[in-house]
């Protein structure tokens, strides 16, 4: 009932007009965003920072949350229409999206893609209602030495499952754990890594390298040869779908929920291996299955499904433990702290009020992306007839005002163009990004974590062996790392995963 | 056409691996010079020593594995797009206190769509005049975020 009732309290605050807006903002932007080819969800998010950061911390939070889901459904957008995903996790909704579309039935697909969205959203949502006291309150019993082992493993994962190479995955976590440690030490306060400039004294500003890294070198690695696709949109009357698409989809639906909420739930797992396993699951399951890879609405129902109920559910980590499941989960976490919040198990007892209201903007966004995104479908796809030079320029625009707006200082517009340079690099070389930016966000909780375990143990690493949840997480965490030794193979839906 | 396998490990992902042992090697001097451990228990120099010895550990590891069986790396890039990109962002961040952020954008704004992109005069105008003089009052005004006026007093004077 206590959870019921600070719900309510969540949807009183979410429901006051100024959150509207923000949430509806959000939702604009997000699709923008995902909509763009160029610009990917993480720098999405991280750019728009600046934008909230004169808000409160509620409107703030419900504004780049709003972002982050609305991403999600943009990129289906081109992946229907264009045969182009906006953003990775839609990739595998090119293969029936697109027939559909070769077929006059580009506007069905849109509207199931976004009911799909909706219904995958909303159940991820309820989980994040149900799991958001137990969880919290288990959370609590967590010491310095548990939440470092917890950590440990959250990294593990990613750095496990980012990549084909698991080499090339450690060097990038490490360069993120390295950047976050420039700056003051967070416990002796000794200047570290500053290279005697005082621009550097309070770190590195974790917006201008999320931008450098996954925008500005995005923007780098455009090639003279990547070929503009002509964008048919559909018109009103081809928007809904028939009575028996509904009926086909609702079981795709139901098995994209079940798929993207579970692999939400684990660190290191995007979107897109979310929506691959659901494309499989259709492939197995689906009574129509001889259609799919011809226009078979469920190739379109399922993935989509899941890859919004996958984002949702992704939240669950990030608001019970404080452990961020993705590098986009892992940005939303930097506009947390900046904003004063810790997320974890705390953040239900210290800004409950604010926790409650972000959660009930999850509900109204999903509403809001369902009204916004089918009758606006031609207003997104006349955003594609932009040409590139002008996104180019505007997208740079952003950037700049981004990297700018953090501390108000050009120093950080430096910052950006040289991790864009290095995202370059980091690119050609084949090394994921994600495990950067996740090491990024959580190295100096980690090192606190760590250096106040060991304070406590009076410099004696056997305390991460002596208490039962930090063994427990620190053997699964090993574990993980010398999978390839001991052979265990990762599924193949991650060799195939788009986004990392 | 399939690409011929590569027999021998290319050259940018050497030196990839030089630079990674570089910053390596590096940190863990470094590391050594801020404490590594101190009467309270672990120093300021133990988390980066560690990430430093990681990273000197993986490269050399990754070296092995690209002399056993060198990978393709990933195709060029276009060298004209990168030094335009990033030379004039580097000015714009280098001229923008000097003579505003106004000023600044617009010419940045117009390099990169008439001079790179082509566009007409009219639409890189308009957009760039959007961009730079817009974006700045809705940024001061509308959104609180104050983005920099001119440092030399002459344009300041005149509102840039």
């Amino acid at each position: 009932m206590d959870t019921l009732n600070e719900l309510a309290n969540g949807f009183a605050s979410a429901l006051t007009w100024q959150n509207l807006i923000f949430a509806f903002l959000g939702c604009l932007l997000g699709t923008i965003i995902g909509v763009l080819p160029g610009i990917g969800p993480v720098a999405g998010v991280a750019l728009l920072i600046p934008l909230t950061m004169n808000l409160d911390a509620t409107g703030a939070i419900i504004m780049l949350c709003a972002i982050f889901y609305g991403t999600a459904y943009g990129g289906t957008i081109t992946s229907v229409l264009l045969n182009t995903p906006g953003e990775a996790a839609s990739a595998i909704t090119t293969i029936d999206g697109y027939a559909m579309t070769k077929i006059g039935k580009a506007g069905a697909a849109l509207t199931i893609a976004a009911v799909g969205s909706f219904v995958g959203g909303t159940i991820a949502t309820l989980g994040l209602v149900a799991a958001a006291k137990p969880l919290g309150e288990l959370g609590l019993l967590v010491g310095p030495p548990e939440f470092f082992a917890l950590m440990v493993v959250g990294i593990s994962l990613l750095v496990a499952l980012a990549g084909k190479s698991m080499v090339k995955a450690l060097i990038s976590g490490a360069l993120g754990l390295l950047i976050s440690m420039v700056g003051i030490d967070p416990v002796a306060g000794a200047p570290r890594f500053t290279f005697g400039s005082d621009n550097l004294l309070d770190g590195v500003s974790f917006v201008a390298v999320i931008v450098g890294v996954f925008g500005l070198s995005e923007i780098l690695s455009y090639r003279k040869d990547s070929k503009a696709a002509a964008v048919h949109a559909p018109g009103m009357r081809s928007l809904l779908p028939t009575g028996n698409e509904w009926r086909r989809s609702a079981p795709s639906m139901a098995r994209g929920t079940g798929i993207g909420f579970g692999l939400g739930l684990i660190p290191g797992m995007t979107g897109s291996v979310s929506s691959l396993l659901a494309y499989g699951a259709e492939k197995k399951f689906s009574k129509h299955r001889d259609q799919l890879g011809k226009g078979a609405i469920e190739g379109v129902a399922g993935p989509e499904t899941a890859n919004n109920a996958h984002a949702n559910a992704a939240l669950i980590p990030l608001f019970t433990l404080g452990i961020p499941a993705s590098p986009t989960i892992a940005v939303l976490m930097g506009a947390f702290l900046q904003q004063g919040l810790t997320p974890g198990p705390t953040l239900f007892t210290e800004h409950s009020e604010i926790a409650w209201a972000i959660i009930a903007s999850l509900f109204i966004g999903n509403v809001l992306l369902l009204l916004l995104n089918v009758p606006l479908v031609g207003l997104w796809t006349s955003i594609l007839r932009v040409p590139a030079s002008i996104l180019t320029a505007l997208i740079l625009l952003f950037m700049v005002i981004g990297a700018y707006t953090i501390n108000f200082n050009v120093f950080d517009v430096f910052v950006m163009i040289g991790f864009g340079l290095l995202g370059l690099a980091l690119r050609h070389l084949d090394i994921p990004l994600a495990p950067m930016v996740l090491t990024l966000v959580l190295g100096p909780l980690m090192e606190r974590s760590l250096r106040e375990s060991l304070e406590i143990s009076q410099g004696d690493f056997g305390i991460f062996l002596n208490r039962p949840i930090s063994v427990v997480l620190i053997g699964i965490g090993v574990l993980i790392v010398l999978s390839p030794l001991l052979k265990l193979r990762k599924p193949k839906a991650l060799n195939e995963d788009p986004e990392t | 056409m399939t690409k011929p396998q590569r027999t021998r490990v290319a050259p940018t992902v050497l030196a990839g691996i030089g630079a990674f042992v570089v910053v390596g090697v590096y940190v863990l001097v470094s590391s050594i010079g801020l404490g590594l451990w101190t009467s309270l228990g672990p120093g300021p120099g133990m988390f980066p020593f560690a990430m430093g010895g990681l990273l000197v550990a993986m490269s050399a590891l990754w070296l092995v594995q690209e002399l056993r069986e060198p990978s393709e790396t990933a195709s060029g890039v276009d060298r004209g797009l990168v030094l335009s990109v990033v030379i004039s962002l580097a000015l714009l961040a280098a001229v923008m206190d000097l003579i505003g952020f106004q000023l600044s954008m617009f010419i940045f704004l117009m390099y990169h769509l008439k001079i790179r992109g082509g566009r007409r005069w009219v639409s890189s105008l308009i957009i760039a005049v959007a961009g730079s003089f817009g974006a700045f009052y809705a940024f001061n005004y509308g959104l609180n975020v104050t983005l920099p006026t001119a440092g030399i007093s002459v344009l300041n004077s005149i509102g840039l």
